[in-house]
């Protein structure tokens, strides 16, 4: 019975796989690496509709090169799992691919896309060797973790600082992070910067994702008695984080948070009363300034329209911008060789404010995208406000509940 | 429900007397030519897909699982020692291997002597005290084993490169172990395969395996006998963990990004030896070889074209199939294959 | 003094979610000897049945408790009769297929609710109690409260009931208990329905402390292992102490040494204590001479 379905199944796959040959001419096909199984699928698949939006959108002008785009999904949650899907859409006649949420499968998928000499764009993953390594096919639309790493040291120096009537020099910072690589690399910026900036880094701790429990971590915290508490974290373990300083009574004058803290389910946990004051470094909202990022409300809109509900993260927006500048960017090339792609995007400078999410464009001799800033948001009565950069925010946005009750 | 006594051998359990020794070979005396020939057949598919670059990379896994499988059933399916350590010794070889050839660049090939030699150690090291215990609870203490060594491997950065892992940048030649051509490493981790059934075999025929499976089948017994237990399950294991150290190596040259989630994952690497030998028959020459011939390719199969359907919709069939398999097979592949033609003969 | 005594006490808190998931398997283990790799995410199951009724019918999950445990009693059921009785003689494949069913479970929560986390808020979860310089949770309390009642209830029921009697004798000695007429598969159903619906409680008391993902199952099953095999085989209360151990030295560990060791530090101290005393805490002498395959 088993038998007889899987070989439906795959009659079934190859005869949409030959239908697929037949028109491949006339399409410009762009393989979409991330996860789409395991525990991070949800985030994967909201990439992908950020790509999925902008290749419509491209398409309904005319596609790139005179070609219509067409994406294929490729799921990857291991470095295994992605060198098997970068072969696999590389059978299948994908010219470019585009990624990714993990930082570990960007390193291994890029890699082996270099071996078929086909560019690599990343949006989205974070860790800062990515670009360092030197890739000959690898390109970052989307901030590094040493920019997530800059934007909360100007949060603290320039947001906190003053609203806790402070110098620099006088405020302490805990640094808390998770201990993958995502956490740790921009910890590492951070102290790092932190430090320069005069800051008193008063303890850096860190912890695992999937720890059941987290006090321990909260009260070393507590016991360093920081003016600002700043975390890098996953959802689950960020909104523990947030639930266990309330039990613990752990309240710092100001809260930093990345990766966590402006979610539905963070919402949903703690209350707007919880929530408000709290600051969070993230990918730019949809709903920020239209001066700072033309655009941004249209593409909610899209989404709204195609999806039946909001973004659950800000991350589609992101990928989105990501995805139309590399079809500018392959426009520009002519076509999608990475020597040629490359070249194309040392060329593009576009300040920042150009793009739907208020990102600019201007790489660097690593193909590290200068003007990927991420935004602050704070939560006001349960709502997210961008307050950083000043220009993102919205008219008559101010910094509230500094220091927090 | 009113049964208050059931049928012996239906739910207790004395029903096991069938005589797994003689499953497992009878060794000695059976000719060794026909496993070459089947080892012969398993490798013609790299001739075959030769041209597809996705199935070959498949196979090159599968291979490699086969074998890494192969190796656990030494000790876990001749030996009876159910160990979820084995990820420590895969993740050993990996590091060893790829940092000999980073920091040092010493050739791969020869890297994986001492990553073997280290693997063994460290085996023997884990086993003193932890054979002490049996059935589940050894099972479920080298699981922690386990994690306490992905723990380490994390925090541990300036040896492992932490959680930042370990980049093999991609430079093609023999002496690298690295190739431009995808079938050279289906080849590579084929002959992989190869030398563990080769072992496996050669180990059942020598005093150490009939020790072992004596060890299996009553280790009280054994002992009595005049057999020595410890020793003998320590030895299985560094065998087991020396080749398992080896598979770890080919690992870390064909993927080129080791990190400790990766390395030390439950589901994908540590668990999924013992998945793979039960679901192709414990203790059988070539249980663990056809339960990776059959999991690793439909995994990929499923994944390819379900899981743009459905988030994660090619693991509940893989699920599914699993409960199945376990249903209907309940000595996996190979005792099926048994009982079917005992039935035939009856 | 007073961070001691706090962490302490944070430690013995999560002593008490780690015993309320750890009874629950203790019984599957102890009595089947099956090392029932799905019992994480049974209990995420069971919480996302507890949300379903929390996001639909608006039900506290301490009120929807009363609904969940009985679903999960006929799910654990269920289990013992399509995937372990099926399985009887062979105990390697029994686990086998539980990991099957692991995936199963997980993979088909992650499709339908595409992996979105959840939780859930109650008035109770805001609450703390402050005694001079410890806070107290109140859910997380009451967890331990919980867990308390559970485990001297079910050692209780263990040692006086008919029933109860009837389990530890399989639980001694299996032979013996069917010629003395235990009837296994029931016993077994029971068994397995009651680990199932132990997990739905622990959901209703984890409910308002955890974000739910598909995955969260996994985080607490190797601890529940760990918990287990310290407690000893098959002792409920064995379980319970073994929970509270476990929680007290993973919350020392991680304040006095570091958080991100304090995993491998307790399981380094775990397998100290199991070589040293291999039958657990409070497991009967040579239990762990049973082995896997061990139905003589």
């Amino acid at each position: 019975m088993f038998a007889k379905r899987l070989l439906m199944a795959s009659v079934l796959a190859l005869s949409v796989l030959g239908s697929t040959a037949i028109h491949a001419q006339d399409k410009l096909k762009i393989g979409i690496i991330n996860p789409f199984s395991g525990s991070l699928a949800l985030y994967g698949d909201q990439l992908a509709r950020g790509y999925e939006i902008a290749a419509e959108e491209q398409n309904a002008h005319g596609g790139v090169l005179g070609k219509q785009i067409e994406l294929i999904r490729g799921d990857a949650g291991t470095p295994q799992q992605a060198i098997a899907a970068v072969q696999r859409l590389q059978d299948a006649g994908v010219s470019a691919f585009i990624g990714t949420y993990i930082s570990a499968v960007s390193n291994a998928a890029s890699d082996a896309a270099a071996q078929y000499d086909k560019i690599y764009w990343d949006t989205n993953a974070l860790a800062q060797d990515l670009t360092d390594r030197g890739l000959p096919n690898f390109i970052r639309s989307g901030p590094s973790a040493g920019l997530f790493g800059e934007v909360a040291t100007k949060a603290v120096v320039e947001l906190v600082a003053p609203a806790l009537a402070k110098s620099p020099k006088q405020i302490r910072v805990w640094i808390e992070h998770e201990d993958s690589i995502y956490g740790t690399s921009i910890a590492d910026r951070e102290r790092q910067l932190l430090t320069q900036a005069g800051v008193q880094v008063v303890g850096v701790g860190s912890h695992a994702a999937r720890a059941i429990d987290l006090t321990d971590s909260v009260l070393r915290a507590k016991g360093a008695t920081p003016d600002v508490w700043l975390s890098t974290s996953y959802q689950p373990d960020g909104t523990l984080l947030l639930r266990t300083m309330r039990d613990q009574g752990f309240k710092p004058p100001a809260i930093v948070m990345i990766g966590a803290g402006d979610s539905p389910d963070a919402l949903q946990a703690l209350g707007a009363d919880g929530l408000s004051g709290l600051l969070i470094v993230t990918y730019p909202a949809a709903e920020q300034n239209q001066a700072y990022g033309p655009g941004g409300h249209e593409f909610l809109e899209t989404y709204r329209k195609k999806y039946g509900r909001d973004p659950l993260v800000p991350h589609p927006l992101t990928a989105y911008v990501g995805a139309k500048m590399l079809f500018e960017t392959i426009a520009a090339a002519g076509g999608t060789g990475p020597a040629a792609v490359r070249a194309a995007a040392a060329k593009l400078n576009h300040p920042v404010g150009t793009y739907a999410n208020g990102f600019g464009a201007k790489f660097d001799a690593n193909f590290q995208n200068t003007l990927a800033l991420p935004t602050v948001v704070q939560w006001q009565s349960g709502k997210l406000l961008t307050v950083y950069p000043v220009q993102a925010s919205l008219p008559g946005t101010k910094i509230t509940d500094l220091p927090r009750k | 429900m009113d049964t208050a006594i059931p049928r012996a051998g239906e739910a207790d359990a004395p029903a096991r007397q069938t005589p797994t020794i003689q499953r497992t070979g009878g060794p000695a005396s059976r000719p060794v030519w026909p496993h070459l020939l089947g080892l012969l057949v398993l490798l013609l598919p790299i001739y075959l897909l030769r041209g597809n670059p996705f199935w070959i990379g498949i196979l090159a896994f599968t291979y490699l699982f086969a074998g890494l499988a192969a190796s656990w059933n030494i000790i876990a399916g001749f030996g009876g020692q159910f160990s979820l350590a084995h990820g420590v010794f895969f993740g050993v070889g990996a590091y060893t291997v790829a940092l000999l050839y980073l920091r040092a660049g010493i050739s791969p090939w020869l890297g994986l002597l001492p990553a073997m030699l280290l693997g063994a150690v460290i085996s023997a090291l884990i086993s003193w005290p932890t054979f002490r215990l049996r059935g589940p609870f050894f099972a479920i203490a080298t699981m922690a084993l386990n994690e306490v060594a992905a723990v380490f491997a994390n925090y541990f950065d300036h040896l492992t490169g932490g959680p930042r892992g370990l980049l093999i940048p991609f430079r093609a030649g023999l002496a690298n172990m690295i190739f431009v051509e995808r079938w050279k490493y289906a080849l590579l981790t084929g002959m992989f395969m190869v030398l563990v059934v080769i072992v496996s075999l050669v180990l059942l025929r020598s005093r150490l395996g009939y020790y072992l499976l004596a060890v299996r089948e009553d280790e009280d017994a054994a002992r009595a006998a005049g057999i020595p237990a410890l020793r003998v399950k320590i030895l299985g294991m560094m065998i087991s963990a020396a080749l398992t150290a080896m598979g770890g190596g080919l690992f870390a040259m064909f993927v080129r990004v080791i990190d400790p989630p990766t390395l030390f994952s439950l589901q994908d690497v540590g668990v999924k030896f013992a998945l793979l030998t039960l679901i192709g028959g414990m203790g059988t020459i070539w249980g663990p070889v056809l339960g990776a011939m059959l999991i690793v390719p439909l995994e990929n199969f499923l994944r390819t074209w379900l899981s743009d359907v459905l988030p994660g919709g090619h693991y509940i069939v893989l699920g599914l199939f699993m409960i199945l398999a376990a249903r209907f097979m309940k000595r996996g592949v190979v005792g099926a294959y048994l009982t079917l033609i005992r039935r035939r003969r009856a | 003094m007073d961070t001691f005594l706090n962490i302490l006490v944070a430690g013995l808190l999560l002593g008490g979610i780690y015993s309320l998931v750890s009874i629950g398997l203790n019984l599957v283990f102890g009595v089947l000897r099956v090392v029932n790799f799905a019992h994480g995410a049974v209990v995420m199951v069971a919480l996302y049945v507890t949300y379903f009724f929390y996001a639909v019918f608006g039900l506290d999950p301490y009120i929807a408790v009363v609904l969940v445990v009985p679903i999960m009693f006929v799910f654990g059921m269920g289990i013992y009769w399509f995937i372990l009785r099926p399985l009887q003689d062979e105990p390697m494949m029994q686990t086998f297929a539980t990991f099957g069913l692991l995936i199963v479970l997980q993979n088909t929560v992650l499709a339908i609710t595409r992996g979105e986390p959840h939780s859930m808020n109650t008035e109770l979860s805001r609450l703390v109690f402050s005694i001079g310089p410890l806070n107290v949770s109140a859910v997380r309390a009451l967890s331990l409260v919980v867990a308390t009642i559970i485990a001297g209830g079910l050692a209780a029921a263990l040692r006086y009931t008919l029933t109860g009697k009837a389990i530890r004798g399989l639980i001694q000695d299996r032979p013996v208990g069917v010629l003395m007429g235990i009837n296994v598969r029931q016993m077994y159903t029971l068994c397995v329905g009651m680990s199932a619906a132990l997990a739905g409680v622990a959901a209703a008391l984890l409910a308002p402390i955890y974000s739910l993902s598909p995955g969260l199952g996994d985080d607490f099953i190797l601890p529940a292992f760990a918990v287990v095999v310290l407690g000893g085989l098959g002792s409920t209360m064995g379980a319970y102490f073994g929970g509270l151990l476990v929680g007290i030295i993973e919350a020392l560990a991680g304040f006095y040494i570091d958080p991100t060791l304090k995993q491998a530090i307790w399981f380094l101290v775990f397998i100290a204590v199991l070589i040293l005393r291999p039958s657990g805490l409070m497991g009967r002498l040579g239990a762990e001479e049973v082995g896997l395959r061990g139905n003589a």
